[in-house]
């Protein structure tokens, strides 16, 4: 037992003083979080006060209440708020066109300091009647600024045309409804409260997370035992501990380096959603379809985390022995690379499996994927992700998982075991079959 | 009488398509330096492999200390050097040779303490922080042969120790070994370096194609051995003194290097009559001396021919 510590502690310890292991932990989530803000820093220009020129050529209050509008709108929330416009209001007196030509060519509408009048608005009886706004400015191209004026000018403009066929206000406040297509994921007869978006990047999350681990840390172990048997360092390690034992605390070292990795991962990325959906939620007038959407972060349950843990412990060392059978086998860390395409491809499979479980998360095929123990660490939390079960059939696929482990690890125990002191060319299957029997 | 540190009984083991060892018996007292020689091929590391129960015999069994366990239940008490050497490239010297201690069931504090000493006594000590793969060669050797003995075993089992290293690094760690076996402890080492058998070792056995050839005490081989052997060196006439050596009613073998040979009398020759015939062909002796059959002639008698080219190989 103590051996096995040792084992533990020495690849754990061994794992995480290393530059890539630095590197891959903290790189990777600045990484992806960079690339995440990094845009929202570059779009920051565009939330700088614009200054706007409206000029009115409309009968009635349409100018008044658009202006109202946007003089109203603001930038960013509480202490932080700017406001979004800065208005010149000029009537046309039935000269806009003069009036536009002459602003054009004097002011020129060219971006200048926060507030500067770079924008000018022609709202016409058409604004009114047929909603054709003009726009005329630098700034054309943004889509962002031209879908945050079409969101304030809509309703402003719709509102004035429903007053001018004397519509009532209940009328008014009818027309205001948007659609709204709530979906919302049931399971077992109950309602989760759960969105069908938030389920599928949630699955879609598991899914990948799922794939990327297990092949990850199935590979390290592969590497890992690879590398003792070029060391030769086996040999002596093997004459004080059984086979088995140094398996065991390879396997383990290496998980526990993934545990922590995953952690660190997993709160750099949760510290990171939640503060950019904050920022996000600052910004949010600034989506491109103004509903208040920001980052969707799916709900994680308790049970579904979990079930997630459950299995890529079960995969990962399923899949761990598989690879350190594998990287018995074979001499060089390259020569290993080139064996472990089966290995690989199962992960695969259950990896692209997904797409069909999306569409029927509870159909033939995911049942029988689920019962399938290669598949089922990957097929298990995705559909857990898309439609909770009950606690019995995860019982029973994680039985199922823990069967396939039993039969693989012996198998694979006694490929190592045999592998690690065979060097040279790589084993027939029969002469693999031989070292399964040998005693 | 105590039971033999080590004792094998009829073991055997079949590879695909071939016996690496057939029916080996070896029995090794406690205390002193025990030679386990062969040529290549002849089974000798998978001879220790199953010693140490790294491999399981198919056939035939082990017993050490006269105790149950097998090699690995009794690893805290055996020190191990594979012919192979092997350590992890990337630790620290020391850390590695902490881990090596664990391995061997001892404490963290005291593995740690142990390297230490070690590392001091082999000249490595302003090397222990650094990691494995600046050392030499020679000098990771040395790491490896500190991390078979650090946890001080009672039984030290060596496949080809001395082979790779320089002859005073070489020398070193004989020292080291022959301070083991006179504390009392027991060593056993394979080699096919005649010499250091011959020097070092209270027995030996010689092994040949997968079985053993003889085994015992030097001494009593030797005895047993018993044929008159004369030592010669002569200083010119080559081709006539080969003529006389090829004189089948004097010399029964011959192991020839030119200007000097070990020779084995014919059955009922007397030496005189050998230096008469020597002296006739005018050869120039400069040495003439009977002596006990050296552990080379037995080996290359006992052993055969077939062995030869291979040894000459590697010596």
């Amino acid at each position: 037992m103590n051996k096995i510590l040792a084992v533990i502690r020495r690849e754990f310890i061994e794992r995480v003083r290393t530059k890539s292991f630095l590197l891959g932990t903290f790189l990777l989530p600045l990484m992806i979080g960079l690339f995440g803000y990094l845009p929202q820093l570059l779009i920051r220009r565009d939330v700088s006060t614009r200054g706007l020129i409206v000029i009115n050529a409309a009968e009635g209050t349409a100018a008044e209440r658009v202006v109202e509008a946007l003089r109203a709108s603001r930038i960013g929330e509480g202490d932080l708020a700017r406001p979004r416009y800065t208005v010149i209001l000029l009537p046309a007196e039935g000269r806009a066109e003069v009036l536009r030509d002459s602003i054009v060519r004097t002011i020129g509408l060219r971006e200048g300091p926060p507030g500067a009048p770079d924008g000018l608005l022609i709202l016409t009886e058409a604004s009114v009647t047929e909603g054709k706004v003009t726009y005329l400015g630098s700034n054309v191209t943004s889509i962002r600024d031209m879908s945050a004026m079409e969101r304030l000018l809509g309703p402003m403009l719709r509102e004035e045309r429903l007053r001018r066929v004397n519509a009532d206000s209940a009328v008014l406040r009818a027309a205001e409804l948007k659609l709204n297509l709530d979906a919302t994921k049931v399971s077992e007869g109950k309602l989760t409260g759960q969105s069908a978006e938030a389920a599928f990047w949630l699955a879609y999350i598991v899914n990948l997370v799922m794939y990327i681990t297990l092949l990850l840390y199935g590979m390290q172990v592969m590497t890992a035992v690879v590398e003792e048997k070029s060391n030769r360092i086996v040999e002596v390690l093997i004459s004080s501990m059984t086979p088995f034992q140094l398996l065991l605390g390879k396997v383990i070292g290496v998980g526990a380096v993934g545990l922590v990795q995953l952690a660190i991962w997993g709160a750099t990325g949760f510290y990171l959603t939640t503060m950019l959906g904050s920022r996000t939620s600052g910004m949010e007038s600034l989506a491109v379809d103004g509903t208040a959407q920001s980052l969707t972060i799916p709900q994680v349950s308790v049970e579904l985390v979990l079930v997630i843990l459950l299995f890529f412990l079960l995969g990962f060392f399923l899949y761990s022995a598989l690879y350190a059978a594998i990287g018995s086998m074979c001499t060089t860390t390259q020569e290993a690379q080139q064996a472990n395409t089966p290995v690989t491809m199962m992960i695969a499979v259950g990896m692209i499996s997904m797409f069909g479980l999306i569409n029927e998360p509870s159909g033939t095929m995911a049942r029988v994927l689920t019962f399938i123990p290669f598949f089922t660490p990957i097929v298990m939390p995705v559909r857990y992700a898309i439609s909770p079960m009950g606690t019995l059939e995860v019982l029973l696929a994680a039985l199922d998982v823990v069967l396939g482990l039993l039969a693989v690890t012996w198998l694979a125990g006694r490929i190592y075991r045999v592998g690690i002191l065979s060097y040279g060319k790589k084993p027939s299957l029969k002469e693999l079959w031989g070292w399964v029997r040998t005693r | 009488m105590t039971a033999p540190v080590v004792f094998a009984d009829r073991i055997t083991k079949r590879f695909a398509g071939h016996t690496a060892v057939r029916g080996l018996s070896l029995t090794v007292p406690g205390g002193g330096l025990y030679g386990l020689l062969g040529p290549n091929g002849a089974g000798k590391t998978t001879t220790i492999r199953m010693l140490l129960n790294i491999i399981t015999p198919d056939e035939g069994r082990v017993v050490l200390f006269g105790s149950e366990g097998t090699g690995r239940d009794l690893s805290e008490r055996i020190g191990y050097l594979p012919e192979e050497r092997g350590l992890y490239p990337k630790m620290k010297v020391l850390d590695q040779l902490a881990f090596l201690g664990e391995a061997k069931g001892l404490s963290r504090w005291d593995a740690r303490k142990r390297a230490k000493s070690w590392l001091e006594r082999l000249g490595l000590g302003e090397w222990t922080l650094r990691k494995v793969s600046d050392l030499s060669k020679g000098m990771q050797q040395k790491v490896q042969f500190a991390g078979a003995l650090q946890h001080e075993p009672e039984l030290l089992i060596l496949d080809e120790p001395f082979s790779g290293l320089d002859p005073v690094n070489s020398q070193v760690m004989r020292d080291v070994v022959v301070d083991v076996a006179r504390s009392g402890r027991t060593v056993l080492f394979s080699t096919h370096i005649m010499e250091h058998a011959e020097k070092m070792c209270d027995g030996v056995v010689i092994i040949a194609r997968g079985e053993k050839v003889v085994d015992g005490p030097l001494a009593q081989i030797k005895h047993e051995f018993g044929k008159s052997h004369v030592a010669l060196t002569f200083s010119r006439n080559q081709a006539a003194a080969k003529r006389v050596l090829a004189d089948r009613n004097l010399v029964a073998h011959a192991d020839d290097a030119g200007a000097s040979a070990e020779i084995e009398l014919a059955v009922g020759a007397e030496p005189d009559a050998l230096l008469r015939a020597l002296v006739q062909a005018d050869v120039g002796l400069s040495r003439f001396e009977v002596v006990e059959p050296s552990l080379q002639s037995i080996f290359i008698a006992k052993v055969g021919d077939a062995a030869q080219p291979a040894m000459r190989q590697e010596a």
